[in-house]
Parts: structure tokens; sequence; C-alpha cells
């Protein structure tokens, strides 16, 4: 699960093109998406304005049972989506769990078009909240029956379960959350605390109550060490009747179908944002040491050549450089340092002058390792 | 006043003397530390200061701001000076090592490279020093003939700022080239280090460069503390944006 937009950009984004299209013509296509959605599209050239589209969704699952066909009340969504120009398949296509048959001819050629095509391509919400949907829709149910405080496991993503328990009066969801980098843990758990944090607070006290623990919930005793073992911890909501009534319920579902993927999303949004700030801040601290440079100050002097203003001049030259080269010291230097021969002065000071040999000036006397 | 001051050991400087084993430990004393003496000034001078107001009554700042005790007033006050002072130490420690002169090699002939970190001859060693703000916060000031290490821990409060520190200062070390005294691997047991030798100092300003250091030292600092901010604050206002949503 990894989506936050309701439809799917590649789906629309073909459906608007055969919706669009002048002449009919034949088109067939694959997708696949967040490696669990796939779906098939196909248009014949013989049938001008009719498309098939086959959705097929991970398999949902509470706990042992697995949902192979998709329940009746989801159908009736799928029907309401746009009357008329959505239709279901008897049966689906071999290895799809849906195939809807779209009449574009029906579809009204003005702004509402977009509109109706951003609905149908959005399908997939609709098969996977359903679940959920049809648990949250009885929160306010006061029949307790045998075993309703069992938590339920849903898992719409292998590695990202989570588990709904039906409480008198409420609904508690539960979200164990894994992150696969301990750096990633640290920011998660930040976020987390800020999220109780606002949940707190007088200005969200109709929002659903959350809590963050370390430790497993009460809720989730007797469920298997493997499914409880995080380095997350697990955050809780509790869903009352008031965040199911009416629109909520839409919001509702989906914001906590999102809420992992919510997570992680933030965490990679707040490393690229530490990135960024690492990268201005390696910037000043590079020009500060530029600033130490020795040449900068001389570049800096000759370059305030003043009657020029456009065109600044950067010369190079080192201040013993220009002296040299006004007073053309070099030779001067030289006819001092030549020598002066003297016939037999080499035996003199050979025999005279001798000077005793000392050890470099640079040497230092040797100490030995301990 | 006195004891409590004297008590509060935030600025410790911990000078470590002979790498030939002998090694003596001395923390904070004025007869101990030559090499600060500016610190220690200073300290007396804070000291002095503070016993004065004392024995004239004449502090209304302080009976104002906690009329019964006057140890906040203290803390914020040593906690504030103290990060001056350590810089100001480390400063002044710099000013004093930063003497470098070029140097060959003594056991390979036409190798000059830098003492400190071949440490081929000890005769071209000096004693490391150690200025250490807390447990947490201090700084390895190694020097050789031509060369000068120092190494620094940055402070680490919580596990939020241990990954920050870890990732900005290895963010710094991966990009080493970019700076021309950090060094790619920090020495065991700190955060990051620096290594200076003969030619930074012909090529750079020595003021500057040690300006560079402490400005680095105070920039770390402050970065860590406003990303940790920051992300706190993204954090609060995307938590708000999805409980807006139930509502």
């Amino acid at each position: 699960m990894a989506f936050f937009e309701r439809a799917s950009p590649a789906l629309k984004h073909i459906l608007l093109q055969l919706y669009s299209a002048d002449k009919p013509f034949a088109v067939e296509h694959h997708l696949h998406e967040f490696g669990s959605l796939q779906y098939h599209i196909q248009s014949y050239a013989s049938e001008p304005h009719h498309a098939y589209l086959s959705v097929s969704t991970p398999l949902l699952s509470t706990g042992s049972s697995i949902l192979c066909e998709l329940p009746s009340s989801t159908m009736e969504t799928v029907t309401r989506i746009c009357p008329g120009v959505v239709e279901i398949v008897e049966p689906p296509r071999t290895g799809y769990q849906l195939t809807l048959k779209l009449n574009f001819a029906k579809i009204p050629r003005k702004k509402d078009a977009a509109k109706i095509i951003t609905e149908i391509a959005s399908v997939h919400t609709v098969i996977l909240s359903s679940q959920l949907r049809e648990l949250l829709k009885n929160v306010n149910d006061q029949e307790i029956t045998q075993g309703t405080y069992k938590p339920i496991k849903l898992v719409y993503h292998q590695r990202e379960p989570f588990y709904v328990v039906k409480q008198p009066e409420k609904l508690t969801a539960v979200f164990p959350i894994r992150i696969k980098e301990d750096s990633d843990v640290v920011i998660a758990k930040a976020f987390f605390q800020e999220l109780v944090d606002v949940g707190s607070s007088g200005r969200f006290a109709k929002a659903p109550a959350c809590y963050w623990s370390a430790i497993p919930p009460a809720e989730l005793r007797g469920e298997s060490m493997q499914d409880l073992s995080t380095n997350g911890g697990f955050v809780s909501f509790e869903i009352m009747a008031r965040h199911v009534e009416g629109k909520k319920l839409e919001k509702t579902v989906w914001n906590l179908l999102n809420f992992n993927a919510l997570v992680k999303y933030h965490v990679k949004c707040t490393k690229g944002f530490v990135q960024r700030r690492m990268r201005s801040r390696l910037d000043s601290l590079v020009e500060a040491l530029q600033h130490t440079n020795m040449k900068e100050d001389e570049d800096e002097h000759i370059g305030k050549v003043k009657g020029r203003t456009r065109v600044k001049k950067v010369m190079r030259f080192m201040r013993c450089k220009v002296v040299m080269r006004r007073w053309n010291l070099k030779k001067q230097i030289k006819r001092i340092r030549s020598r002066i021969r003297i016939h037999g002065f080499g035996k003199f000071q050979r025999r005279w002058l001798k000077l005793p040999s000392f050890s470099s000036v640079m040497r230092y006397q040797k100490l030995e390792k301990y | 006043m006195d004891s409590s001051f004297n008590d509060d050991e935030h600025m410790s400087v911990i000078m470590k003397r002979g790498s030939q084993g002998s090694s003596m430990v001395s923390v904070g004393r004025a007869e101990d530390c030559s090499g600060n003496i500016a610190i220690l000034r200073s300290l007396v001078r804070i000291r002095q200061l503070f016993l004065n107001v004392k024995l004239k009554g004449e502090n209304p700042l302080l009976t104002q701001l906690d009329p019964l005790s006057s140890t906040p007033f203290l803390f914020v006050l040593s906690m504030a000076s103290s990060l001056r002072l350590y810089l100001t130490c480390i400063r002044n420690t710099l000013e004093a090592a930063m003497c470098l002169q070029n140097f060959p090699c003594q056991e390979v002939e036409r190798h000059n490279k830098p003492e400190v970190e071949m440490k081929t001859s000890l005769e071209l060693l000096l004693n490391p020093v150690v200025i250490c703000r807390n447990e947490a916060e201090k700084c390895l000031i190694e020097t050789s003939i031509n060369s000068l290490r120092i190494s620094l821990k940055v402070k680490q409060a919580d596990e939020l700022e241990n990954i920050l520190t870890k990732k900005f200062l290895r963010f710094l070390s991966m990009r080493a080239e970019a700076f021309q005294v950090l060094r790619r691997k920090p020495v065991q047991g700190y955060d990051i280090s620096f290594l200076i030798t003969n030619y930074h100092c012909e090529e750079m300003q020595k003021h500057k460069l040690i300006d560079f250091i402490v400005q680095f030292m105070e920039d770390i600092d402050k970065e860590i503390s406003e990303l940790k901010l920051s992300m706190n604050t993204r954090g609060r206002l995307v938590a708000t944006e999805f409980l807006k949503q139930f509502i």
C-alpha cells in the first residue's frame, strides 16, 4: 500500500486517451502498480465506444480466511461509480477479480468527463477499502457477540498488516510499525511523539485518540510473536461513531489504509530535507574556509585598481615577484653571490679554515621507543 | 556561592602529559594548565565578580529572577559561559600549537609526511591535549613538528541528535576534498577530525584557520539544534494535517 491519490495516474491517462480518440483503435495494456495491483485494459476496433478494464488487487485476508471473490456490497459500490458507463462483466477475466465494461458513448462531452474517468481510475480504492469500510460501518453496533474483542488482522501488504479490535462504542486500529533502517526508526518515533502530542491537544479533541507504545498494547494479547515483533512500536487510533458518519467514512477508511505509507513518506521527505540543509551548510562552511586563503587578500588589494570599473583585472603576483621585476634584483643578487676566485685560496682554506662538522640543525636527538 | 561555583565543573581542562605511558592527568587547576592562562584568568575574574556582588548585596537581577535560590540563574550563566570558555580554550591552545614547520621524514629519504599521522619519531611529537566541556563534548589536539590534528566530539543528547550528528558529520567527511583540512576518517572515539599541515599554514592565514575551526564547532552545534527543531516542526505539521482529515 503506497498510494495517496485515489485515482491511478497511468490508468487515468490511458482511459482519457481512449475516450478522446477520434478513430477507434485496438489497445491492450497490462499495468502493475506497487507490486500488488494489476490492471488489464483492452479495446477493440470493432467496438468503437467500449473498453474492458480488469482489476486484480492483493488478496484481502482476515487472519486465516482469504477472500478470493469480491463481496456483493463491493460490487454494488462499483456499479454506483457511474451508472450506465460502468458495467460488471461476469465472469471476470482469468487472473483478475473484477472486469468492467466501459461505455464511453454515455460519458457527457463536457468537463464532467474527466471527473467520471478519474472516478473509474480509482476503482481499486473501492475494492481495497471494502473490508475496512464494512468493519467501520458497524462501530456503533451495540451487539457484542462472543469473541468480538478478538483482533482482526488485515493484510493489504505482506509486511505491513494491521489489526482492528472492535470494542463497545469504539473500534481500535493498531498499526505495528516495522522500518528497515535504524535512523528511519528514530525519525518515525519523533513523528509519533508529535502525533500523540497534537492528538491530545484541545484543538483535536474531536479527532480519534492516538497512542504510541513501544510494547504491544493489551488488545493484541495472544497474537503470534512474529506479528508483534517491531522496531518502531505500535500506533493505535480509537475510531468512534462520529468519525464514520456520512462522507467521513470514506476519508477515515482511506486515512487508515494509508497510515503506513504516510509514515514512510514522511520519513523519506524528512531525510531529503535534512540532506538539502546539509548541502547548503556545506557550501557556507567551504566558503568560510576559502576566506582563510592567503592569496585572497593580495588579490583583493590588487583588484581594486581605479580607472576601470567594468573589468576587474585579477593579477596573481606575489609581492616579492613585483619587487624583483621592478628593480631587476635577480641580476644584482647573482652578482653579489658569485664567487671571487683567488688563486691558491682553496688550499689555504682547506688547511687553515676548515670548520668542524656538526649534525644537521633540522635533526633532533633520537629518542628510543618504549 | 563560592563552593557552588567550584562544584559546578562545566569547564574542565585535562592535559595528558607524556605519550610514553607515564601520563599525568590534572583537572582545572591554574598551576597545571600553563597553556590556558587566559581561560583561568577569565574564570578567576567571573568568580571575583560573583564574590563582590555577593558581598555588596547589589544583585537585583538575581533576586528578581529567583528570590529563594540563585541556582537557575547561575546555571544559565555557567552554561552560556562554559561554551565561550570552551571555545576560548580551544582557540588559545590552537594558537599555541599551530607553529608548524617543514620537516622531512627522518626514517625514509625523500618522504615528507605529517608526523602526527605517521608517528615515526617520538621526539617530533608534542603532548596531546584534551579539552573537555563535559563528558559528551571534548576536543583532542595532537601536535607534531609539521602537522596538527584536531579531533572533536560533538554532544548528542538524545537519539535524534545522535543520528543527525552522525549523518551531518559523515556527510562532511565524505566531502573532505572540499575542505582542505578535514580528515576523511575521524580519530577513534571522536566524531570528526581535522589535519593541518605546515603547507596549510603556508597557504592559509593562521588566525583565520583557527577562526574557521572555532566557527565550525559553533556551526555544527547550531546546525544540529536547528535540524532537530525543524524535524519536530515538520512532524507536528504532518500530524496536524493528518488528524485534521478526521474532523
